[in-house]
């Protein structure tokens, strides 16, 4: 699939030390849109879409800043805790705003699944359908995603 | 067919050759703007020559506006306001701008190019921020994931601040970096000691710049910084001060406190100090030494988690319920924190609550 001018320098904004030190695409040899295109069939598979997902962990997310510090128990169903550090990011999509430096971590507490996201995934997830390229540390299995914050859903599959 | 081959190359070459060069002709008269001014708060007249970004033109004149992206666009720090010139909003800057910034004529002055004369203006503390060089003198580990970092400056030699201010660390290029990026910490030294400044740093996974500093900087090592940053200082007034303070957030209350025990203040004086376990509690010896210090100063460590086999005496919990036991005269008290935005938010509410006038709680919320 040949890439935009535009996907190329979202690429390019991707790589490690640019934004972050490891950078979003990881080991993933495919160009971005087909990374978007294989993540965006599995949750079609699935009949859940992006900002759906984004919708989930932003409300956890959240819930999980009401805490001072800590974890806490959110619906009886997940411990989450966020993490601020200092500092703000910018889309590597060239999207407008910054997101704060934040990792949510999230146990399902039936399950015992844990994942972890940033205020960027939310972002980058909810806007442009991007969970990471593999291998990178902030990617999120769409599949992974689902059995933890939509327990049902991934039953049907 | 070999012949033919180097024929091939080398009509390549010339014309590679003749539109490399067209481009050095077009670079060097096509681009020429010649000598343009900039304006900067209808105070100072810089004439520079024509064709850099602003925020490189600034800074080449000892003006420095924060950036933490080295000029790449993608951090969005580096807003002034642009009054005249400047061309049209471009594409790169929209993402990082409000609506209502975009309409102020904010910008951001690392994607402006200066082809004419611009007027601009920026805050008057900017004049005060320089570049400084200097050598780290000392690494300290605090915790698992805090470290002490002293620089001592070699070019200027001196650096006048407040206490609470911060600077901005250039990271250099290392590993996968490939470009300078400038993060920003809290001086956590004493003003009064000029020569040095003391950072607090604590490790942040997949940071550029914190992952330098605790995986890759040595005592011994160049360091290069700009600064001072920041309103987050101490008010000259007589009323009860409070200070509330979780993790790196330590920092300028450090600061301040060092400050105050050399210039001498008898307000009234109490700190929190918000931790999960033990193993997140630094420097609380030097903490409790301030005690002896003022006439009137409490430090108080509180732990929301602390592990049974710590064994912990002190208090547990949040530092919220704290207040109404230190908080004696809520009305005449100024508060000030620094940490992350849900504890600024929690400590701010418990605060108004309280009685504190919302316009004397200070507050660094991480940026």
């Amino acid at each position: 699939m040949k890439q935009t001018p535009q996907e190329l320098l979202v690429t390019q904004r991707m790589q490690p030390g640019v934004i972050t030190l490891s950078g979003f695409l990881g080991i993933d040899q495919r160009p971005l849109n087909e990374i978007i295109a294989d993540d965006a069939q599995t949750l079609l598979r699935l009949d859940i879409t992006a900002p759906e997902i984004a919708e989930r962990m932003q409300y956890l997310t959240d819930q999980s800043q009401q805490a001072y510090e800590g974890g806490i128990i959110i619906d009886g169903s997940y411990e989450v805790e966020t993490e601020i550090t200092r500092g703000k990011l910018p889309c590597p999509f060239l999207h407008r705003g910054l997101q704060r430096k934040t990792v949510t971590t999230c146990t399902h507490l039936t399950t015992g699944i844990t994942i972890r996201w940033t205020a960027l995934n939310i972002h980058m997830i909810k806007e442009h359908g991007f969970f990471e390229g593999k291998g990178s540390p902030f990617r999120l299995e769409p599949g992974t995603l689902i059995k933890v914050l939509f327990p049902d859903a991934a039953h049907r599959s | 067919m070999f012949v033919s081959i180097i024929q091939d190359i080398g009509i390549t070459s010339l014309v590679s050759g003749g539109l490399a060069l067209i481009l050095v002709i077009a670079q060097r008269y096509l681009n020429d703007y010649g000598d343009c001014k900039i304006d900067i708060n209808g105070k100072r007249l810089i004439t520079l020559k024509g064709g850099s970004s602003l925020l490189n033109a600034l800074s080449e004149n000892q003006i420095f506006i924060p950036s933490a992206c080295g000029g790449k666009g993608s951090c969005g720090t580096c807003k002034c306001q642009v009054l005249e010139g400047g061309g049209p909003l471009l594409p790169t800057e929209k993402p990082l701008l409000t609506t209502k910034e975009m309409t102020g004529n904010v910008r951001l002055a690392c994607q402006i190019k200066v082809k004419s004369d611009v007027r601009i203006h920026i805050p008057e503390s900017i004049f005060n921020i320089r570049r400084f060089q200097g050598v780290v003198s000392k690494i300290e580990d605090y915790t698992y994931d805090i470290k002490g970092v002293i620089i001592t400056l070699t070019e200027p030699e001196t650096i006048d601040f407040k206490a609470g201010q911060y600077v901005q660390l250039e990271t250099p290029i290392y590993a996968k970096v490939r470009q300078k990026v400038g993060r920003a910490y809290s001086i956590s030294s004493d003003p009064g000691n000029d020569r040095q400044i003391q950072l607090i740093i604590r490790y942040v996974p997949e940071g550029i710049c914190t992952t330098w500093v605790h995986q890759y900087l040595n005592e011994g090592d160049q360091i290069s910084f700009t600064g001072p940053y920041g309103d987050f200082f101490i008010r000259d007034t007589s009323a009860d001060m409070i200070f509330v303070a979780g993790g790196s957030g330590k920092a300028p209350i450090k600061s301040i406190l060092e400050y105050l025990s050399r210039v001498g203040t008898t307000r009234r004086m109490r700190y929190l100090f918000g931790a999960r376990t033990c193993k997140d509690l630094y420097l609380t010896g030097e903490m409790h030494a301030f005690e002896q210090v003022f006439d009137d100063f409490e430090y108080i460590p509180v732990l929301s988690k602390p592990c049974p086999e710590e064994n912990w005496q002190g208090r547990i919990g949040y530092v919220m319920p704290v207040f109404p036991e230190l908080i004696t005269d809520p009305a005449n008290t100024e508060a000030y924190l620094c940490g992350s935005p849900a504890m600024i938010e929690s400590v701010k509410k418990a605060l108004i609550e309280l009685g504190v006038p919302k316009d004397r709680i200070y507050y660094d919320s991480f940026g």
